[in-house]
């Protein structure tokens, strides 16, 4: 009670100085550089990526179940993304042959129909470009076949063999080392956000803005949900996988839908308005799909918090630890001019 | 009128070797075939003096003189003796060259010899991992092995509850792996809604959500119901629209067609047609593990508060998979398999090889797991082990691709499961030793 307290005297306070404060230090800078250069804002991007942050964002992109077609870290059929990982992998040029991508997934002749989409759509979505080969005769039927190669643009792959390609200077070989992974693409497609942020086309249309502000939304209720103290008797402290100084018990009763729902409108249209000003913000309309792309939300909590004996556990993350201190930051001095 | 024989044949091609002693010798084969190349290996190397390693283009010679002594006469295996044979010298020749101007050549070669002989005594484990006709089965590795890792992440039991049990136990150090389990990657390939109601398919990333919902739900918002079974009685029970309330554009729609199979693999089951409410037997044992909690109300009903925690249901589902492991799905058998097996051959590998040793490589091509593996599921699937049904391994090269290129993909928590059943073979071996 008293942190609700506290959140309605303090949020409005200054402009809402907790949410400019949390958001542009904290979720700006990392996740949506000011930049309209997509390779110096997929850098930025990049270098803030750390275990932790990597996690959360990862398993809330995950669980965004409603992206049928425009997931970008999970499959409805097939989790492709994996498998562009590993294809790109296995060269160290950052190229990848499409005859080569469908052999994955079966007979690369024939390649599958979703297969064929979804790697299209992913290519649209990640800003890779595309460059075709001609072979006149190729070695199955002697017969004229154009390849079609998928690489990145020349300045990204100018940062990715920086960061990612480990040169054997005694062997002289070139490799592509285990750091680059999933979340490379991650950061492709929040640069690509970023950058387009004015081209809601581009980014993917209102579902996309509803959903990354519902995403960074939670994120900042998580680091304003307060701890609870447990019982000393409370089972949760014999619990074996509990460790009480990575982890604290965040109350339930904040998890309510009638909580949250009053909670979460508020501060998703903040999240929008905030990253993409007022043409975002004009997205967050309280339609139905934009309901339930809201709602889900709710649900997304347990993966990045875990359940232990009916106790919603938040392991405290550095994002949740940053933001959190500048709530707490301002809530001192407030009460310290109070005085 | 055809003169040509008709074919008596009524089952499919390759079914009939499927008996023990047909299977064990196809799985000894590549083994059988590996051995000797590093053996022999090892004496050239241990008979060359050192200086002469310097010079890369011996190798080279030695290797072709040693392909030139290939009289094999079936063509698969002559042909993966002599990539098994270039890989093993490449990985020579690529460590002197790395290595050459920091250490001394007779240390390079006594590594290269070190390595090579815990290479053949991995070999030499899993070509003895069990016997032609499986006498003292306790004895063999292969049984030892399969029961290790089955108590921890597939156990048996006469009922639910010792299974459920057994499986919570384990689950602090390896949930993570009792949940992979139910995880095939082939998942695309289930059908969520089989027209055969007992058979069990794997999880789905959208069952593992509507899961976590379930889980949520109970937790966070959940109705309380009479108890079908126990008059003055009360149970959580949550609304099954509410479960399916954030899915759009039809994404969840065959699962939510499916919710009375899927929550019967839950443990829970469909009240009054729009609840979902635990079993009777389940109730008894979330009871017992402190997931319901007794609440005596004003009215004197006694209401049960749930309290799951992330592993409340996915062990269900498991301990249910294995029970009644006669049912389970083609893509979950495979799967299921593919990991006892996978885990069986690292554990050796990492009990037999040191973190650094250059063959490690080899051993985790994918070119090498696809020779020995397929044959050790289906050795793994016989009635004495895991007790699955083992035709339904698939044997397609395409198949076992695909399913094989997850093993890469590990995680952590089966990392710290290899290194536990390396430490068991080690304990294994020191008590036969022993005993002898």
């Amino acid at each position: 009670m008293q942190r609700l307290n506290n959140m309605k005297i303090h949020f409005p306070k200054n402009n809402g100085e907790i949410f400019i404060k949390s958001i542009n230090d904290k979720i700006k800078n990392s996740f949506f550089p000011n930049t309209k250069n997509f390779a110096e804002s997929f850098e930025q991007i990049l270098k803030s990526r750390t275990h932790e942050q990597d996690f959360i964002i990862n398993e809330l992109l995950n669980g965004f179940v409603t992206s049928k077609s425009k997931a970008i870290a999970s499959g409805n059929k097939v989790p492709v993304i994996d498998r562009m990982v590993e294809a790109f992998s296995k060269r160290n040029d950052f190229h990848i042959v499409d005859h080569q991508f469908f052999a994955m997934f079966g007979n690369p002749n024939k390649p599958r129909s979703y297969v064929k989409k979804q790697l299209e759509e992913l290519i649209k979505m990640f800003g890779l470009i595309s460059k075709e080969l001609t072979v006149e005769k190729d070695l199955r039927r002697s017969e004229k076949k154009v390849y079609t190669f998928y690489t990145f643009t020349d300045e990204i792959i100018k940062i990715l063999e920086k960061k990612y390609i480990i040169i054997d200077s005694e062997l002289g070989q070139a490799r592509v080392s285990e750091a680059f992974d999933r979340n490379v693409f991650i950061c492709m497609f929040l640069a690509n956000i970023a950058t387009n942020q004015d081209d809601i086309e581009k980014i993917g249309g209102p579902f996309t803005i509803n959903g990354i502000s519902s995403i960074f939304a939670l994120i900042l209720l998580l680091s304003f949900m307060p701890k609870i103290s447990v019982n000393e008797t409370n089972p949760i402290l014999k619990d074996p996988s509990f460790n009480e100084n990575t982890m604290s018990v965040i109350p339930k009763s904040w998890m309510m839908k009638q909580v949250l729902e009053f909670l979460f409108e508020p501060i998703i249209k903040i999240v929008a308005y905030r990253i993409g000003g007022g043409l975002w913000l004009s997205k967050i309309i309280d339609s139905d799909v934009n309901k339930r792309i809201h709602s889900q939300i709710r649900m997304l909590l347990k993966d990045v918090c875990r359940w232990h004996l009916g106790q919603l556990v938040r392991v405290e993350i550095p994002i949740f630890v940053e933001i959190a201190n500048i709530f707490t930051e301002i809530l001192i001095t407030g009460n310290a001019s109070k005085e | 009128m055809s003169y040509k024989r008709k074919s008596m044949r009524t089952t499919k091609s390759g079914r009939k070797r499927e008996k023990w002693t047909d299977l064990l010798p196809r799985y000894l084969t590549f083994i059988s075939h590996m051995r000797p190349i590093l053996r022999e290996t090892r004496r050239i190397i241990t008979n060359l003096d050192a200086d002469l390693l310097m010079d890369i283009e011996i190798l080279d010679t030695i290797r072709q003189e040693e392909e030139k002594r290939n009289i094999r006469k079936v063509r698969a295996l002559s042909e993966f003796s002599a990539m098994y044979r270039s890989n093993v010298f490449e990985i020579i020749k690529d460590f002197i060259v790395k290595y050459r101007k920091n250490i001394q050549m007779i240390d390079i070669k006594d590594y290269i010899i070190e390595f090579l002989k815990e290479s053949v005594d991995a070999l030499n484990i899993l070509s003895h991992i069990t016997n032609p006709d499986e006498t003292n089965l306790e004895k063999t590795y292969l049984y030892r092995l399969v029961k290790f890792i089955e108590e921890i992440l597939f156990p048996r039991g006469i009922n639910m509850k010792i299974i459920y049990k057994k499986l919570l136990e384990h689950s602090i150090n390896f949930y993570e792996c009792q949940r992979h389990l139910l995880q095939p990657h082939t998942f695309y390939r289930e059908k969520i809604n089989n027209p055969d109601f007992f058979e069990i398919p794997g999880i789905s990333p959208v069952v593992y959500q509507i899961i976590n919902n379930i889980l949520s739900l109970y937790n966070l918002d959940p109705n309380f119901g009479e108890f079908p079974e126990k008059k003055n009685h009360e149970i959580p029970m949550i609304l099954t629209n509410d479960v399916f309330l954030p899915y759009i554009d039809s994404i969840a729609n065959a699962e939510e067609e499916a919710i009375e199979k899927i929550a019967e693999r839950l443990g829970l089951r469909i009240i009054d047609g729009i609840f979902l409410a635990p079993q009777e037997s389940f109730i008894e044992i979330l009871l017992e593990n402190n997931y319901l909690r007794k609440n005596k109300q004003a009215d004197k009903n006694i209401r049960l508060i749930p309290q799951f925690s992330n592993e409340t249901l996915i062990l269900y589902y498991l301990a249910f998979a294995s029970q009644r492991r006669g049912f389970l799905s083609k893509e979950m058998i495979n799967w299921i398999s593919m990991n006892f097996a996978f885990l069986i051959y690292m554990g050796i590998l990492k009990w037999k090889l040191s973190d650094e040793n250059i063959f490690y490589a080899i051993f985790k091509d994918l070119q090498t797991n696809e020779k020995i593996l397929p044959y050790l599921m289906k050795l793994i699937c016989f009635p004495n082990y895991l007790g699955l049904d083992k035709m339904k391994i698939r044997d397609s090269p395409q198949y076992r691709k695909e399913i094989f290129n997850f093993i890469g993909s590990q995680i952590d928590n089966l990392k710290d499961f290899i290194n536990e059943i390396a430490i068991f073979c080690e304990k294994f071996e020191n008590k036969k030793y022993i005993k002898s």
